[in-house]
């Protein structure tokens, strides 16, 4: 019998689940550094006044999803110079109103929902392609590979904002296709760095091993070689969603998205104040740039910690 | 004026001296006592042989020699380390005040003037008394920089003063110097001694001795006249005719930067022996020196600083031939090639010798070799021991081998130290370990190889030593060995061994070798 | 392999590239209709009969020819220098505006990335050096705080805090519209007479004309329109390289070739200096060309904020006044620029690190 307790005691462990375990410690690892889980928690709440803002927009002022004019009533909109921060109209005026005589404070909260939809959409399609594209080119070399890389380069040769101009000059310019020229441009970052990942991958002993007992490539991409992918992917993620909204809101800045000009969005209230400056309001323009930047530390900050606690050579 | 760096009480023929070494590691998960108190000495001239499990504390020993213990979370927190008679680390208490307040939260204090001043004094020590040879090559080797640099690097730190006389030497020589050459290598007929003549010559006067053809003109030839000319115009292609005037100005410079650096170190021994009025003294004199320096050399060091490159370009080119000399000193084939590569162009095994050229650069009295040919394969292995045990005898250097590998010790050293969980355990010579083992731990380490000189029967297995090396963080009481020790006793885990003399040179630390303790000296309990 | 058997490959390595940023924007333009890509081929200064020149347009271009065909009529105009025409921002060739606007654009690049990295490459060692303590900290947050904040944001930041106009914060400090303030008479060299823009001459530049003319009121004028976009366009290119540069120092102190100095008696200094600084640098230059990539991009942008009559800004009116040819001209152009760049980079690598030649 006691033989028997022993062999239990041996065997226990390899029944726990490793790959959970180190989940559950990575997780711990993270939240210890306080830069990135206060970055996290900033994330958080940003994407908690989102989901409100969709849920209930009347709560935050904003009822229609395309325009700011709801908050016309129905008038034309007029040009109105925008008012000084107060209270005393209550507290959605705390940060003044910019132009229309839109106050600051919902129309930032509104935004706040398009930019998580559209950063969001633009990674998850980008991942989708890239990675797909990224670790069968990488895991099957060869002419495949070259030509996808060349493919890749072209887009890494054209500064960004230039390359999404073009595109969305071609689409059309409104607010559905810089989203589609953002996703156009996005997935070669992923697909560069799933194949670089898969190309290490490749020459792991545990692939070899699978390649000899008689798995194929396919089943191979797909159960040895998209995990060790993931992790990374998921860092760069993390970095590059505060990177696409701050791009974003430069093209909105430059004046595009004239398909949809009352969208409310950080870059397209940053174009409006920057019309006021002359005359001394700061608000319409300081404010909403705020909310912008510390959008994009949070986010940054999480995933440097992100990388720090999933890099295996950072780790502890 | 000279300055005479004083002498402790070390003993003449120790070149380093050791004395109850702590090194320590600070890491979250708690105090790593990586050295507990261990004595060590090498004498001057002699191979010393460290051997011990892996993670025992070899290499910190190495390491703490040369306060090269990376901080943090290292530091050594007590000991003395005498090199070349002088104590490098006299005023550890005060560079940095450490606070325990438990074991995974520790505060260092360091003070900055002092480590500044600490770290000077040990860059004037590191490479020119000791030189140290690392486990992988290719990781010890900066990658960008190509060998030439990385040498000429060493020799530029620690041998200006060398250089600059044999530059101005060999400028100044005339005929007569030529002349007294002949003469020697007329006195002899020996091809091999008149060889040494000129080699030694050619070293001095920095002219290159590769060249076969003078032996072959020496040796063949018996018309005086016609060696003297060939001599002479080998000279002065040698000759680069540069302004001799400011480099006896940089010697100048040199030499005064050295007497301050001697000033320097009879100040912190006064400081460590709480010398009061000699160290106000010493101190005069050094913001005395600085200032008499600084007036005297102050046209030297602008342009000095201003034209860096230039200056430096006759040293730099004489330091350059030293390099090609010391490439050809450990056996590296084509050293006019090697010198112009950068590491990832050589192999292991040259790698390592690169390595092993640039720590003799400027000389040093002690190489210290971390497992030098670990990462190597085993035939380079072989050649590079060969080469390390030769230049021990060539240069007179003494060498601290570090290694897990008894049959390298055999080969090797005179005198071994056995090491265990961060504490020297026996220390004698390299005979008496292998014949009479004094220590449990070091009797379980010879039965444990395989040996052809003596037989074994068909029962007798290879033995190991039960357990693994402890946790550093928590070690066992007393003895750290006990726990794994066939003869423990009582006391083994409540008090600590000294490192005791139990037979002329052969030294223990153990509780078996004490009259106090067992009865009669243990020595039949193998 | 030679370092110049690694250039010249590394050049041939371009053709590629460059080939596909014109096939991507051929195809881009093919996407357009037949009609609109040959009336924006049209020189609006000539004086023939349309429907002739229309007709030659569509010869020149190849339309009723198969699309691959199209392309070699496409690469054969652009080699020629058809490359299309504007009717805004003013009439005429695009070529002329690529001309005319490129320098100003390149001014900024080349100043911003320059003075970034001369900035960058003493505090980076300065920082990584001393990791932790409170300069590596606030360089720390100096840097994050430029990676997060678009140069647009910056830059209104800057306009706020030291741009004219701004009357209740204390008035003009720094211009930050334009180019230079147009003297009255405009002088000759100033105005270029074919677009009646402020775009000088010879070297379009109007700092460099101005001294070239010798007029100082001019070039000082011309520096200060300078110092907010440069200023702008640095910080973000700073805040990049310091992240990378900070941490490839941290990286390489902990090497044991760094051991291998210290042993060696090398002072602290020269063991920063040497030993680790530049094997710092090495992984910083392989993203030098994502860095140069974010650049061109803040180009673009910054010029929009500040006026300042660059290629981005060409583009971008472009865009907004439909110009096909404005549009993908300047794509291929910006393309063109970041291949070069990137060569650039590449050879400087190769230059920095011995072991990329092999």
């Amino acid at each position: 019998m006691a033989e028997v307790n022993v062999f239990k005691k041996n065997v226990e462990p390899q029944k726990r689940n490793p790959k959970l375990e180190d989940m559950k410690h990575t997780m711990k690892l993270f939240f210890k550094n306080k830069l990135a889980f206060s970055g996290f928690v900033v994330m958080m709440i940003y994407f908690f006044i989102a989901l409100l803002d969709f849920v209930y927009p009347q709560y935050l002022g904003v009822t229609n999803a395309n325009t700011m004019l709801s908050f016309l009533y129905g008038q034309q909109p007029q040009l109105v110079p925008p008012s000084p921060p107060t209270l005393s109209k209550g507290i959605m005026y705390i940060f003044g109103t910019t132009q229309y005589g839109i106050p600051v404070l919902p129309a930032m909260l509104a935004a706040l929902k398009f930019d998580m939809a559209y950063s969001i959409a633009i990674v998850a399609i980008g991942v989708a392609i890239g990675m797909v594209i990224g670790t069968a080119s990488g895991y099957l070399g060869g002419m495949v590979d070259e030509f996808m890389m060349r493919i890749t380069d072209i887009f890494f040769s054209i500064p960004q904002i230039v390359l999404a101009l073009a595109i969305i000059y071609t689409l059309g310019d409104n607010f559905i296709f810089i989203v589609v020229a953002f996703m156009i441009i996005w997935w070669p970052i992923y697909a560069r760095l799933s194949r670089s990942l898969a190309l290490s991958t490749k020459e792991m002993r545990y692939v070899e091993a699978a390649t000899a007992s008689g798995s194929s490539k396919f089943r191979n991409i797909f159960v040895h070689v998209f995990p060790n992918v993931l992790s990374p992917i998921f860092v760069q993620i993390s970095l590059d969603i505060g990177i696409i909204v701050q791009l974003f809101a430069s093209l909105e800045f430059i004046g595009l998205n004239r398909g949809n000009p009352y969208l409310p969005e950080l870059g397209i209230l940053i174009n409006w104040g920057n019309q006021y400056i002359v005359y001394g309001a700061w608000w319409p323009i300081i404010i909403p740039s705020i909310f912008l930047v510390v959008f994009t530390i949070a986010v940054s900050v999480m995933g440097d910690g992100l990388r720090d606690v999933l890099d295996p050579k950072l780790r502890r | 004026m000279e300055t005479e760096v004083k002498q402790s009480e070390v003993k003449e023929e120790n070149y380093v001296e050791v004395r109850d070494l702590v090194t320590q590691f600070f890491t979250f998960k708690g105090i790593v006592k990586a050295i507990d108190g261990v004595d060590l000495s090498v004498k001057r001239g002699e191979v010393f042989g460290l051997v011990g499990e892996s993670g025992c504390g070899k290499s910190v020993t190495a390491t703490s020699i040369m306060d090269l213990v990376p901080d943090p979370p290292g530091r050594i927190v007590r000991g003395k380390i005498y090199i070349d008679g002088f104590n490098i680390i006299s005023d550890l208490d005060k560079l940095a005040q450490i606070k325990v307040k438990s074991e995974t939260n520790v505060k260092v204090k360091r003070n900055k003037r002092l480590i500044k001043r600490h770290n000077y004094i040990l860059s004037k020590i590191r490479g020119d008394k000791v030189a140290m040879i690392f486990q992988e090559p290719f990781l010890a080797l900066n990658p960008v920089l190509s060998i030439g640099y990385q040498i000429v690097e060493n020799i530029m730190l620690h041998s200006r003063i060398d250089i600059i006389n044999s530059i101005i030497r060999r400028e100044t020589l005339g005929e007569d110097g030529v002349d007294e050459l002949i003469q020697k290598i007329v006195k002899t007929k020996d091809y091999d001694e008149r060889r040494r003549i000129v080699n030694r010559w050619s070293r001095e006067y920095g002219v290159p001795d590769s060249d076969e053809s003078i032996y072959d003109l020496i040796n063949t030839s018996e018309d005086i006249n016609y060696v003297k000319k060939e001599l002479l115009s080998l000279l002065a292609e040698e000759k680069t005719g540069i302004d001799l005037q400011p480099l006896s100005v940089a010697r100048e410079y040199y030499k005064a930067d050295d007497e301050l650096f001697a000033l320097n170190l009879n100040l912190i021994e006064a400081e460590a022996n709480r010398n009061e009025s000699e160290a106000e003294h010493l101190r005069q004199q050094i913001s005395q020196k600085r200032s008499e320096m600084r007036s005297k050399f102050m046209s030297f060091t602008i342009k000095h600083k201003l034209m860096r490159k230039r200056m430096d370009r006759p040293l730099e080119k004489e330091s350059r031939r030293r390099a090609l000399e010391l490439l050809n000193l450990v056996n590296i084939a084509g050293p006019e090639r090697v010198i112009d590569s950068y590491p990832h162009e050589l192999s292991g095994g040259m790698q390592q010798r690169a390595m092993i050229a640039m720590a003799l650069a400027a000389n040093p009295k002690l190489l210290i070799a971390d497992e030098p040919t670990t990462a190597l394969d085993v035939t380079t292995q072989a050649q590079i021991l060969e080469l390390i045990k030769e230049l021990n005898v060539v240069t007179g250097s003494s060498v601290l081998f570090i290694t897990h590998d008894l049959a390298v010790i055999a080969e090797m050293c005179d005198r071994v130290g056995v090491m265990y969980a961060g504490n020297l355990v026996e220390q004698t010579s390299v005979k008496e370990i292998f014949h009479d083992p004094k220590h449990p731990y070091t009797m379980g380490l010879m039965r444990a190889i395989p040996r052809a000189d003596k037989k074994r029967s068909a029962d007798q297995k290879l033995e190991s030593i039960p357990g693994t090396v402890p946790n550093l963080i928590t070690p066992p009481s007393g003895c750290r060995f006990h726990p794994r020790c066939k003869f423990a006793m009582d006391v083994c885990s409540e008090k600590k061994p000294k490192l005791v003399e139990v037979e002329p040179g052969h030294k223990v630390a153990c509780f078996l070798y004490s009259r106090e303790y067992v009865g009669e000296p243990a020595g039949e309990a193998q | 392999m030679e370092l110049r058997y690694f250039v010249l490959r590394r050049v041939l390595l371009i053709i590629p590239t460059v080939i596909g940023i014109t096939v991507l924007v051929f195809i881009l333009l093919r996407s357009f209709p037949d009609s609109l890509l040959v009336s924006a081929y049209i020189n609006p200064h000539s004086t023939l009969p349309r429907q002739e020149q229309i007709q030659i347009a569509k010869e020149q271009l190849g339309l009723n020819l198969p699309v691959p065909v199209q392309y070699f009529y496409y690469i054969s105009n652009l080699l020629k220098g058809n490359w299309g025409f504007v009717t805004k921002p003013f009439p005429g060739p695009v070529l002329l505006g690529i001309e005319l606007f490129m320098p100003n654009s390149i001014q900024l690049a080349i100043f911003s990335s320059i003075l970034s990295i001369l900035l960058a490459i003493p505090i980076g060692t300065y920082i990584g050096s001393r990791p932790n303590t409170f300069a590596d900290q606030a360089g720390r947050v100096f840097s994050l705080v430029g990676y997060a904040m678009p140069p647009f944001v910056l830059g209104i930041l800057l306009i706020l805090a030291f741009g004219q106009g701004v009357s209740n914060w204390g008035g003009a400090v720094l211009p930050f519209n334009g180019v230079v303030n147009v003297p009255t008479p405009v002088p000759h060299w100033l105005l270029n007479q074919e677009t009646g823009f402020i775009i000088s001459s010879p070297t379009h530049l109007v700092f460099f004309d101005a001294l070239i003319h010798g007029d100082p009121r001019v070039a000082w004028s011309a520096f200060l329109h300078l110092v907010l976009p440069v200023v702008t366009l640095t910080y973000t290119i700073l805040a990049g390289l310091l992240r990378f540069i900070r941490a490839g120092m941290v990286d390489a102190t902990n090497q044991e070739y760094v051991k291998t100095a210290r042993s060696k008696g090398v002072p602290e200094g020269m063991i920063i200096k040497r030993h680790i600084r530049r094997n710092a640098l090495i992984p910083t230059i392989t993203v030098m060309g994502l860095l140069i990539a974010a650049l061109l991009s803040g180009v673009v942008v910054i010029e929009i904020l500040f006026t300042y009559h660059g290629l981005g800004w060409f583009a971008v009116t472009a865009t907004l006044d439909n110009q096909i040819y404005g549009v993908l001209d300047t794509t291929l152009v910006f393309g063109l620029i970041l291949v070069f760049a990137n060569l650039i980079v590449d050879i400087v690598y190769a230059f920095m690190d011995p072991r990329i030649r092999y």
